[in-house]
């Protein structure tokens, strides 16, 4: 049956600005899906300096480097899953495709080689979350055009921040992806900024998706922790907000359901 | 208002007549005399007491005759004419005695220009090219360099350039409170056919002496920046301004590797988060200790240091393995406010930590032993 095959969501965590919290939304998205028993990767697209490892305390066996080369040498043999290290903190897993060791390594990699990292990875993984570096590179756009969701991440801290997200919004808009597959989540609000909330909402003329709240001493203290927010035992707002965040994602069940739904029924029409 | 005496030598008879127009339309110009060649005007030019000598130096023997134009007419400027510009020829005019270089022919906008320009200081034999690298985002490289032209502008009194090459998401303008006819796109784009007296309508002036090249306001342009444009924008402005600050996108790039290997000094810059700051930094760093000269040309600068004292400086001198250069203090709420009103911070407050460290660079960096160009 046409359900049975899976066919891995794809989960791209963008920003136009640097230092949003793409990497720590990203690692806590992957480690909420993997809480809820789905099979996830997270493959760090910031290639020359990549934070998921650091913030996972990970050594990486292999990265996305390793899988190039293998790629290059013998395609047909080549399985991306072979290249993944495995992150687990009391029985929740989850897979991590590392951004190269050495800086020479991530000059030459291609945005073919992680396409053709991840159309294999979708086969085998339920959801696939891609951490990127800021802004509008090939690799970027390549991903983001393959992807299911782009989750634009965006804080409000001052003035030059927020009018690069309208420009990056506006532009994404340009490049033709739809509004739908486009989510604003804004992260660090009610920290100590001069704008508000509102304000911004009105410049951009959108609403956010979705709103994380401040925590940076909790925030800091997980990176260096080694242990995602939200696989914290004792809760904490911002973990709360991340497993909230990914629960929206994870309702694309409902709405499938509905679907089918409405599906049978005019199919039903036609045998009347 | 400056009354110029204008002694003009060229041997094209065409370019002769094109050029004697242009001097005499020229408001407060005056053309007093002119010859086809040097020895001619240096023999009889004195009687008409010229105070602004045009030589043309296409003709190969002519540069020869700067020195002889020095002694004869002390209290007269030399502006050197030629058909194009070359770097070289420029620098060896201006080290004989010339107060600059025009490309010929000339109009009478950019003859005034030229002396507004060069008139007062010269064109610079020495200038101070420094690119400021981060790996991450979010360093704090903008606002340093903008408040650091300031610094250094209101120091010296010598002209400082920034160069905004952040170019798809470049905020100088922003900081600046900038609205740019042209950005460093058309100018890399154009610079095959500019002089720095072209190059300089570029920029867009802040006050006297600091003068702002900003990025692109669309991300979609930052592609067709060619890196080699790049590097002859900031060679060509070499003899417009004594500094020169270049923002480049964060990590390595053709961008920013044209930018630091076109650079006298490059600082790294990273702003202390919370995160693995050092350990990036150390990452980048190992790329440019492969450069001979790394210890006297690369520095490195931290941003939001808390407590930002010489015992954080030490310990992250430590942590780092590497001398740190500059720690500036954090101070997000003034930052944010200056940003937001298109202000500096130290303008708005010139007593804070956050301005003070910045001057502390400033002097630091005046202090350089600088080769001469």
């Amino acid at each position: 049956m046409a359900e049975d095959i899976r066919r891995g969501i794809i989960i791209t965590v963008f920003s136009t600005a640097a230092a949003v919290g793409k990497t720590l939304v990203s690692i806590n998205m992957a480690a909420e899906l993997a809480k809820h028993k789905y099979k996830v990767c997270i493959i760090d697209l910031d290639l020359q300096f990549g934070d998921v490892c650091n913030f996972l305390q990970l050594t990486p066996q292999k990265t996305i480097y390793d899988a190039q080369l293998a790629m290059t040498e013998d395609f047909s043999g080549f399985a991306a899953a072979e290249y993944i290290t495995p992150y687990e903190f009391q029985e929740i897993n989850f897979s991590v495709l590392a951004a190269p060791v050495k800086l020479e390594e991530s000059y030459n990699i291609t945005a073919q080689a992680v396409l053709t990292a991840i159309s294999q990875l979708r086969n085998a993984y339920d959801y696939i979350v891609l951490d990127t570096t800021a802004g509008f590179s090939e690799l970027n756009l390549a991903v983001m055009d393959v992807s299911t969701i782009i989750t634009f991440i965006g804080i409000v801290d001052f003035i030059p921040t927020i009018k690069n997200m309208k420009i990056g919004y506006d532009t994404m808009r340009g490049i033709g992806y739809e509004k739908n597959k486009i989510r604003f989540v804004l992260n660090r609000s009610n920290s100590k900024t001069l704008i508000e909330l509102q304000d911004v909402e009105q410049l951009l003329e959108e609403r956010f998706y979705h709103v994380l709240p401040n925590e940076f001493t909790t925030a800091v203290e997980s990176i260096h922790k080694g242990v995602p927010l939200v696989l914290y035992p004792e809760k904490n707002n911002l973990g709360r907000s991340m497993e909230e965040l990914v629960g929206k994602y994870t309702n694309r069940l409902q709405e499938n359901s509905k679907g089918n739904a409405s599906l049978s029924s005019w199919l039903k029409k036609f045998f009347k | 208002m400056q009354e110029y005496r204008v002694m003009l030598i060229e041997a094209s008879r065409i370019m002769m007549e094109r050029l004697s127009s242009v001097v005499r339309g020229t408001r407060d110009f005056q053309l007093v005399s002119r010859y086809k060649e040097p020895r001619e005007a240096l023999g009889q030019g004195g009687v008409f007491m010229p105070n602004l000598i045009l030589l043309d130096i296409d003709v190969a023997e002519n540069m020869q005759f700067v020195h002889e134009f020095v002694r004869v007419f002390p209290q007269a400027g030399i502006l050197c004419l030629s058909g194009q510009w070359d770097a070289d020829i420029a620098s060896e005019v201006v080290k004989s005695g010339a107060k600059g270089y025009l490309i010929k022919p000339f109009t009478s906008e950019e003859l005034i220009a030229a002396m507004d320009t060069f008139g007062k200081s010269g064109m610079g034999t020495v200038s101070e090219v420094m690119t400021f690298f981060s790996p991450k985002g979010k360093s704090g490289k903008t606002t340093l360099i903008a408040n650091l032209a300031l610094a250094l502008a209101k120091r010296t009194q010598q002209n400082v350039a920034v160069i905004d090459a952040d170019l798809q998401f470049g905020d100088m303008a922003v900081f600046f409170n900038l609205n740019p006819q042209s950005t460093v796109v058309e100018a890399v784009r154009d610079i095959k056919f500019l002089s720095p007296i072209t190059l300089n309508s570029y920029f867009m002036p802040i006050g006297e002496h600091v003068r702002v090249l900003c990025g692109t306001k669309r991300p979609e342009l930052a592609e067709g920046v060619d890196p080699q444009g790049l590097k002859a924008l900031v060679n060509m402005a070499r003899s417009l301004f004594r500094y020169i600050l270049i923002d480049v996108p964060p990590a390595f790039n053709p961008i920013s590797i044209t930018a630091a290997e076109a650079a006298d000094q490059v600082y790294l810059v990273a702003m202390m988060s919370g995160g693995f700051e050092i350990e990036h930094m150390r990452r980048a760093l190992e790329i440019f200790k492969d450069w001979p000269d790394c210890a006297e040309r690369v520095k490195t600068i931290f941003t939001r240091v808390e407590p930002c004292t010489q015992e954080t400086e030490q310990r992250l001198e430590k942590e780092l393995g590497y001398p740190i250069y500059g720690a500036v203090p954090n101070e997000y709420l003034l930052v944010s406010a200056a940003a937001n009103n298109g202000r500096m911070a130290v303008d708005i407050k010139p007593d804070s930590p956050l301005a003070r460290s910045v001057e502390r660079l400033a002097i630091k960096i005046c202090n350089n032993q600088h080769k001469v160009v």
